[in-house]
């Protein structure tokens, strides 16, 4: 994987400053931009590939002199050791060794969460229909519950990190993508905070909120309950308010909207509360106000019997230890009732359901790749359909640029990275307790989804660091 | 993957000895032999140690740093991948995959500390350009299993905690060889404690049995590390300095 920036001193004069392994791209323009640098939609010249679009990652040189960003080496450490059809897929790494800079190329994935709720909320003024819903969560369950089976914690699971495949052979898959933050968690890890890093409040964890030292997997739970309420309201559940001071600040207003929402939480319930830095040490904050319980099945508008309300709830636990598991979760009877979730979360298959067709993602073809922009008037490109090799000028489409996406308050915009994987048919053809689809390839023909995770639970080498299977009798 | 070192990237790159005792051509040109390559790379390990004590980094950082820079002598010369600047910039690499960063320009002092010869006195500049260079030799992957956590829940296992202090000196010092490159973790750990086992006349022959664990490989493993402290005692400055100098002429 990758080719060095050995050669990548340019001797073709058209163009000065591009690294040979651009070449095989055709740069087609930014599609996002984050802390960690920015996000390019590029296509793949020759063949076997070619016309495929993936999404090129860049990430700044670090500005102290130092060298590649931590950021970046731990996403292609769990991203190289990482497969599953429901996470991102790295094909490629290229280095720049002139400007020190560094790219990840992945499959390229059209949707993502961010933009199908909003399509919905602000294009459509329609919930996203069952299916979709129940399908797209029941995929970053899926995906989730891989990760976490490898003991990596995602950390910054929110709406904009979750990515749906467009037009193509995994139409409508759900991919996990954005692990700059994530963490196999054999190791310690420190807080966020003290890494620097700034993420969206709103999916935080209580726990976290009150000050919790460790990570464990079901602060990606409770995200994921937030994101499930969002896919089934089109509005983030705990908008709270972030305090921007540093570091690590008690995020008061986040803990107050969760409240709001789902009461009070209680030593009573919670019983490892009591020993969380913020309880104790802000109680007249916290345990002084009082709040009325609203309920969260009025919030969300779902009957309180309902299996999509017993799920969110146990999402939404306050006690992490208590808290659904990724593994659980898939078992759920959610799960079991009609609609049944399918692979293309996109297209139901139920005759008379009404298919949302959502806009491809704005891509800024005016932003090259040393991030500067050209005086050139911005020229809106269709990444979706156009085959732009050999020099064929890309179809042009009437949408947006990034730049006119109006930011959600407190909210950075980062679309992420796309992907798909490769090898669809290989990958399910694999069987047995890694493969790692599990979802039903036609729906009502499988329809039992939590089959796989029984067979990979059973799988003896998970979980036991170093040890061969057949020995798994004795650790 | 994170947890299973069976669907790991460690496991898919395990290598025969034969792969891994490949003197490079560049280096051949020169005059290297296979003991030469052995004794640098010994050398190195030394060195990225002595460097980790200094900036005060973990002894899995130190194991992490080791194994990459003996992968990227699977693969590069050592005529083109200067051993006294891969060795810090593995250490460098290392200290960020395992959430522990050490700032290029603290090993930039240590070694200057360290070395007084003008050309083993790396700047900054060429440790971040080495760091890209490593990233591709070792073609991105990062994750790297040890034998330390095995080993402890191994001597527990066996109810043999006594053994700990032996043992995981003898794992250390099995990062001064390429077993790392070669073996599966646990046997690693295995081996250390049957030697330890041995030298002090602890009877593990029933728990070894039990374990099923294949008792050539563990038996290999101890084999090689006792040559390698036979090998040691005649292992003088002088001969790493001659293999050092070979390294230095100019091809």
């Amino acid at each position: 994987m990758g080719e060095g920036g050995g050669n990548s001193r340019n001797n073709n004069n058209n163009n000065s400053n591009r690294p040979a392994w651009l070449q095989q791209y055709d740069l087609i323009g930014k599609i996002g931009e984050g802390t960690y640098g920015l996000v390019f939609l590029a296509k793949i010249k020759s063949q076997p590939n070619r016309g495929k679009s993936i999404a090129i990652k860049k990430f700044k040189q670090s500005k102290d002199g130092d060298g590649v960003s931590p950021t970046a080496i731990r996403e292609i450490m769990l991203l190289r050791e990482i497969n599953h059809e429901n996470v991102v897929k790295l094909v490629n790494v290229h280095i720049n060794s002139s400007d020190m800079s560094l790219y990840l190329a992945f499959d390229y994935a059209e949707h993502d969460l961010y933009e199908i709720i909003r399509h919905h909320r602000e294009k459509v003024n329609q919930s996203i229909n069952q299916y979709s819903v129940k399908s797209m969560l029941w995929q970053l369950l899926n995906g989730l519950n891989y990760l976490h089976s490898n003991w990596i914690i995602h950390r910054d699971l929110k709406p904009s990190n979750i990515l749906v495949m467009g037009e193509g052979d995994e139409q409508g898959v759900v991919k996990i993508a954005d692990f700059g933050l994530a963490r196999i968690y054999q190791a310690p890890l420190k807080p966020l905070s003290e890494n620097g890093v700034v993420v969206t409040i709103w999916y935080r964890a209580p726990e976290l909120l009150l000050g919790a030292k460790h990570y464990t997997s079901a602060v990606d739970m409770w995200a994921v309950g937030c994101i499930f309420a969002e896919l089934l309201t089109l509005k983030p559940l705990f908008q709270g308010v972030e305090v921007k001071a540093t570091p690590n600040p008690f995020q008061l207003d986040q803990l107050d909207k969760i409240f709001k929402v789902l009461g009070h939480p209680t030593p009573e319930k919670w019983p490892t509360l009591v020993n969380l830095p913020h309880w104790q040490t802000d109680q007249q904050h916290i345990q002084g106000r009082k709040y009325e319980n609203p309920g969260l099945y009025s919030v969300v508008h779902l009957s309180q019997k309902s299996p999509a309300y017993d799920l969110l709830s146990k999402m939404l636990e306050y006690d992490p230890r208590k808290r659904i598991t990724a593994a659980q979760a898939l078992e759920h009877e959610y799960f079991r009732i009609d609609p049944l979730p399918g692979r293309n979360a996109l297209v139901p298959c139920q005759p008379g359901e009404k298919i949302v067709n959502y806009p491809a993602r704005p891509v800024d073809t005016t932003t090259d790749f040393e991030g500067s922009t050209s005086v050139q008037p911005p020229q809106p490109v269709s990444s979706g359909n156009a085959m732009s090799g050999s020099g064929v000028p890309p179809m042009v489409a009437a949408r947006p640029l990034p730049r006119n996406m109006p930011p959600m308050a407190g909210m950075q915009r980062m679309p992420g990275p796309g992907m798909s994987a490769y090898n669809l048919a290989s990958q399910a053809a694999m069987g047995g307790g890694m493969n790692p689809g599990g979802i039903p390839m036609q729906r009502g023909a499988g329809g039992q989804p939590h089959q796989q995770q029984q067979l990979r639970r059973k799988d003896p080498g998970m979980g036991m660091p170093g040890y061969p299977p057949q020995k798994s009798r004795r650790f | 993957m994170a947890a299973n070192f069976w669907a790991s990237s460690h496991y898919k790159q395990l290598l025969e000895q034969e792969e891994v005792d490949v003197v490079h051509s560049p280096d051949k040109e020169k005059g290297f032999t296979l003991e030469d390559f052995k004794l640098i790379k010994m050398q190195m390990s030394n060195y990225i140690a002595k460097l980790a004590q200094y900036v005060k980094v973990r002894q899995r950082v130190v194991a992490t740093a080791i194994t990459y820079m003996r992968r990227v002598y699977t693969r590069k010369s050592m005529t083109e991948y200067e051993p006294h600047l891969v060795a810090p910039t593995c250490l460098y690499l290392a200290s960020k995959a395992e959430e522990s960063t050490v700032q290029a320009r603290l090993l930039v002092f240590y070694i200057k500390k360290q070395y007084n010869d003008e050309k083993y006195r790396y700047e900054i500049k060429d440790i971040l350009e080495m760091e890209m260079k490593v990233l591709e030799a070792l073609n991105y992957y990062l994750v790297v299993y040890h034998p330390y956590r095995p080993l402890s829940q191994l001597l527990q296992d066996a109810g043999m905690t006594e053994l700990t202090q032996l043992s995981w000196g003898l794992l250390n010092d099995t990062y001064k060889m390429d077993v790392i490159l070669i073996y599966p973790p646990y046997m690693i750990a295995l081996a250390c404690i049957y030697i330890a086992s041995v030298l002090k006349e602890k009877d593990t022959t029933a728990w070894f049995e039990e374990l099923r664990a294949d008792m050539n490989v563990v038996k290999n493993i101890s084999m090689e590390l006792l040559d390698f402290y036979d090998s040691q005692k005649v292992t003088a400055d002088e001969r790493i300095g001659a293999a050092l100098h070979k390294l230095a002429l100019k091809p």
